[in-house]
C-alpha cells in the first residue's frame, strides 16, 4: 500500500466525526489537556506508563505511613475525608479507618442530586464503619441560579459542585482544626494538569482549585454575574469560597490524595467495597449499565452532564470508561468502540428535570451550549436517540408545575 | 514571630503580606527593641547599600542583627538585604556589610551583562541540598532586581544565576540565608522558599 508522505497523521486516528484520537485509548483531541506524541498515543496514556513503571509506590506509602503518624490524635479526629459516596470516596475512607485505624471526620457535600442508591450506600458505610458525619446542602434557589450561569458561561452547570465538594471540607477542616485532609483518586488518572512525577505530588489546595476544579470562576465573580437578577446574600456562597491561605497555612493544612500514595485500581477497589461495604453500583444515565455500573453514581444529573460534553466535544463518559479499560488492557478495542457507537450521545431522559430546574427551554439549551463547544468538533443537535429511562427516574426530584400547588 | 528589619528602606509591605498569607505573625522592627521576641529574622531591602549600611549602623540595628545571628535564631536577607549580610559592598563607595557570610558585593561588568540592572525573571540552579530549598523546584525561574551582586564562588552559595555573569542568587552559612531575588515576588516557588524560611531551626 502506498504511503502518503503529505500527512503525517495516518487516516486511522480519526473518528467517523473527524475528531483525531489517541491510538492507543481513544480519547479525542476535545479532551481536556490533551496532547499527542509522534507515535499518536496521548499523555494520559503515558502518565499511566509512568505510575505502572517509574513511580516508587513503596516509598510513596512510607511517606503515607510518616504523614498519617504525624497527625493521628493531635486533634479531634486525625483527617477530615470528603465523601460523595462513589467508588473512589467509598473506598478511601474505608482503607483509612479499616488500614490505618484512623478516626475521620466525614463530610458530604450534598449537590442536590444524591441517588437513592447511593444514600442507602451511605448509611450502610457509615454504620459499617463507624464515623462521625457532617453532611452540608447549599441554598437550592441559589444553586437553579448558578447552574444557569454556568451553563452560559463555561458550557458547564456543574460549578456549584465542583466548588462546593472541593471547598467546604476546607472550611471543616478549620471549623475543627484538623488540619489532614484526604481526597481520594487524584486528578493525574484522567487529565494532566498534575503528573505522578515523585516532586509533583498534587496537593488539593487553591492553586489547583483555581486551576481547573472553579471553572475560572470564583464566589465573587459568581456573585458579580448573578446580582443583577437574583437577590441572594453574600453569605449564601461563602461554602464555594475557598477559606483564605493564611488561616489554611497557620493550620499547617496537608491536603492530598490518597491515590498519590497507594496506585489506584480502580476494579480491584470496587471489588473490595462490594465485599466490606455491601457497596452497590447503579444504572447511570447514557451508559452501557452491565459494563459500567459503578462510576458516577452519585449524581441524577450526570446524564445531562454526559450529554453536554458530547454535544461540546464529541465524546462523553462512554469514550472515558473504555479509554481507562484499554489504558488498563481490560477490553479490545473494537468492543470499545462498538460500545461508544452504541451508547454515545443519546438524549438523557433527566434533561426536561434539568432545563425546568434552570428555567430554559430545550431550543435555547441547545443556543447556550452551541456557543461553548470545542472546535474542531462539530454538534448536530437534531435527531438525538433518547436513552432509556433509569430505575429510579420517577423518583428524581422536579420542580412544581406553574398553575400547580 | 517573624521579625522584619525596617529601616526605611523599600518593599517592606510585599514581605509582610506573604507572610500573613503563610500564616506568619510580623513584627516590624525599627529600633534594637523587639528583637528577643522574634523566632526569626527578615532584612528586606530595596536601595542603596551604602545608605541602608549607614542606617543600620547608626540606629544600632546592624548591631541588634549580628547579636541575634550569634543566638542561633534563623535570619534571612532579601535582595539588599541579603547583600547587607556581605562582609561589605561597593554601591555608593566602599562600605561595610554585617559579615554574616564572606564576600563583597559588586557592580556587574557591563561588558558581559547587557542590561544593567538586571530586572525580571531568571532561573535559578541549586548546588545542593538545604532546608530553605526543600520542596522548591530547580531550575525555575525567579524575579530580580538588582545591579549589584555578590560573585558565585564561595562554599557558601546554595544557588546561582546567570545574566551573563554568575552570582550568588541564594546563600546559606550556619543559621543565616540570603536571596538575592525577591521570593514574596516569585509566586509558588518563592512563597515555598519564605515558608520553608518559617519553619527552619537554623540547623542544617
Amino acid at each position: 500500500m502506498a504511503s502518503n508522505p503529505v500527512s503525517s497523521v495516518p487516516p486511522t486516528t480519526h473518528d467517523r466525526h473527524g475528531l483525531r484520537r489517541c491510538l492507543r485509548c481513544g480519547l479525542p483531541e476535545t479532551y481536556e489537556t490533551i496532547e499527542f506524541d509522534p507515535s499518536g498515543v496521548c499523555n494520559i496514556c503515558r502518565q499511566k506508563e509512568y505510575k505502572d513503571g517509574q513511580v516508587k509506590w513503596d516509598d510513596r506509602k512510607l511517606t503515607l505511613d510518616a504523614m498519617v503518624e504525624e497527625y493521628r490524635g493531635k486533634t479531634d479526629y486525625d483527617c477530615v475525608v470528603p465523601f460523595s459516596g462513589g467508588k473512589d470516596s467509598a473506598f478511601t475512607l474505608w482503607y483509612l479507618v479499616t488500614q490505618f485505624k484512623l478516626k475521620p471526620l466525614v463530610v458530604q457535600f450534598d449537590h442536590g442530586f444524591m441517588r437513592p442508591t447511593l444514600r442507602a450506600n451511605n448509611e450502610r458505610t457509615f454504620k459499617r464503619l463507624g464515623v462521625d458525619v457532617i453532611s452540608f446542602t447549599p441554598n437550592w434557589k441559589l444553586v437553579k441560579r448558578v447552574m444557569l450561569e454556568a451553563l452560559i458561561r463555561k458550557g458547564d452547570f456543574c460549578w456549584h459542585c465542583h466548588t462546593g465538594i472541593f471547598s467546604y471540607p476546607m472550611h471543616i477542616a478549620l471549623r475543627y482544626q484538623t488540619p489532614l485532609v484526604f481526597w481520594g483518586e487524584p486528578s493525574s488518572e484522567y487529565t494532566a494538569y498534575y503528573d505522578y512525577k515523585d516532586d509533583q505530588i498534587e496537593e488539593v489546595d487553591e492553586t489547583r482549585f483555581n486551576r481547573f476544579i472553579n471553572l475560572g470562576i470564583t464566589a465573587e465573580d459568581m456573585a458579580g454575574m448573578i446580582k443583577h437578577d437574583f437577590d441572594f446574600d453574600f453569605r449564601d456562597l461563602k461554602p464555594f469560597t475557598y477559606p483564605s491561605l493564611r488561616e489554611l497555612k497557620k493550620l499547617k493544612v496537608r491536603s492530598v490524595c490518597l491515590g498519590s500514595y497507594i496506585p489506584w485500581d480502580v476494579k480491584k477497589q470496587v471489588e473490595i467495597i462490594e465485599r466490606e461495604l455491601g457497596w452497590k453500583g447503579d444504572q447511570v444515565e447514557g451508559m452501557p449499565w452491565e459494563l459500567y455500573n459503578y462510576e458516577k453514581i452519585e449524581c441524577s444529573m450526570q446524564g445531562v452532564r454526559d450529554y453536554i460534553k458530547f454535544l461540546k466535544r464529541g465524546y462523553s463518559r462512554v469514550t472515558q470508561m473504555t479509554a481507562l479499560d484499554l489504558r488498563n488492557e481490560r477490553i479490545t478495542k473494537p468492543e470499545a468502540e462498538r460500545l461508544v457507537n452504541e451508547f454515545e450521545g443519546r438524549k438523557p431522559p433527566s434533561l426536561q428535570l434539568f432545563l425546568d430546574y434552570i428555567g430554559v427551554s430545550e431550543t435555547q439549551f441547545n443556543d447556550i451550549v452551541r456557543k461553548t463547544v470545542v472546535p474542531p468538533h462539530q454538534p448536530d443537535f437534531v435527531g438525538m436517540s433518547e436513552a432509556p429511562k433509569t430505575w429510579d427516574f420517577d423518583r428524581w426530584y422536579r420542580e412544581p408545575t406553574p398553575g400547580r400547588a | 514571630m517573624i521579625g522584619l528589619v525596617d529601616c526605611d528602606l523599600g518593599n517592606l509591605r510585599s514581605v509582610a503580606n506573604a507572610l500573613d498569607c503563610l500564616g506568619q505573625d510580623v513584627s516590624v522592627l525599627t529600633t534594637p527593641a523587639g528583637f528577643d521576641d522574634c523566632s526569626h529574622l527578615i532584612l528586606p531591602g530595596v536601595g542603596s547599600f551604602a545608605v541602608a549600611s549607614a542606617r543600620l549602623r547608626d540606629r544600632g540595628l546592624a548591631a541588634a542583627i549580628q547579636a541575634f545571628a550569634r543566638s542561633g535564631r534563623p535570619v534571612l536577607g532579601i535582595c539588599l538585604g541579603m547583600q547587607l549580610l556581605a562582609e561589605s559592598g561597593e554601591e555608593g563607595g566602599t562600605n561595610p556589610g554585617l559579615g554574616l557570610v564572606s564576600g563583597t558585593v559588586v557592580r556587574f561588568d557591563s561588558k558581559h551583562v547587557p542590561m544593567i540592572p538586571h530586572v525580571g525573571w531568571n532561573d535559578v540552579h541549586f548546588n545542593r541540598a538545604h532546608p530553605l530549598l526543600t520542596g522548591v523546584k530547580d531550575g525555575v525561574d525567579v524575579y530580580f532586581v538588582h545591579s549589584y551582586y555578590l560573585p558565585a564562588n564561595e562554599a557558601q552559595v546554595l544557588g546561582e544565576a546567570d545574566c551573563g555573569q554568575r552570582f550568588a542568587a541564594i546563600v546559606a552559612r550556619d543559621n543565616i540565608g540570603g536571596c538575592q531575588f525577591h521570593p514574596e515576588k516569585s509566586q509558588a516557588n518563592g512563597l515555598r522558599m519564605l515558608e520553608n524560611f518559617c519553619d527552619w531551626n537554623g540547623q542544617c
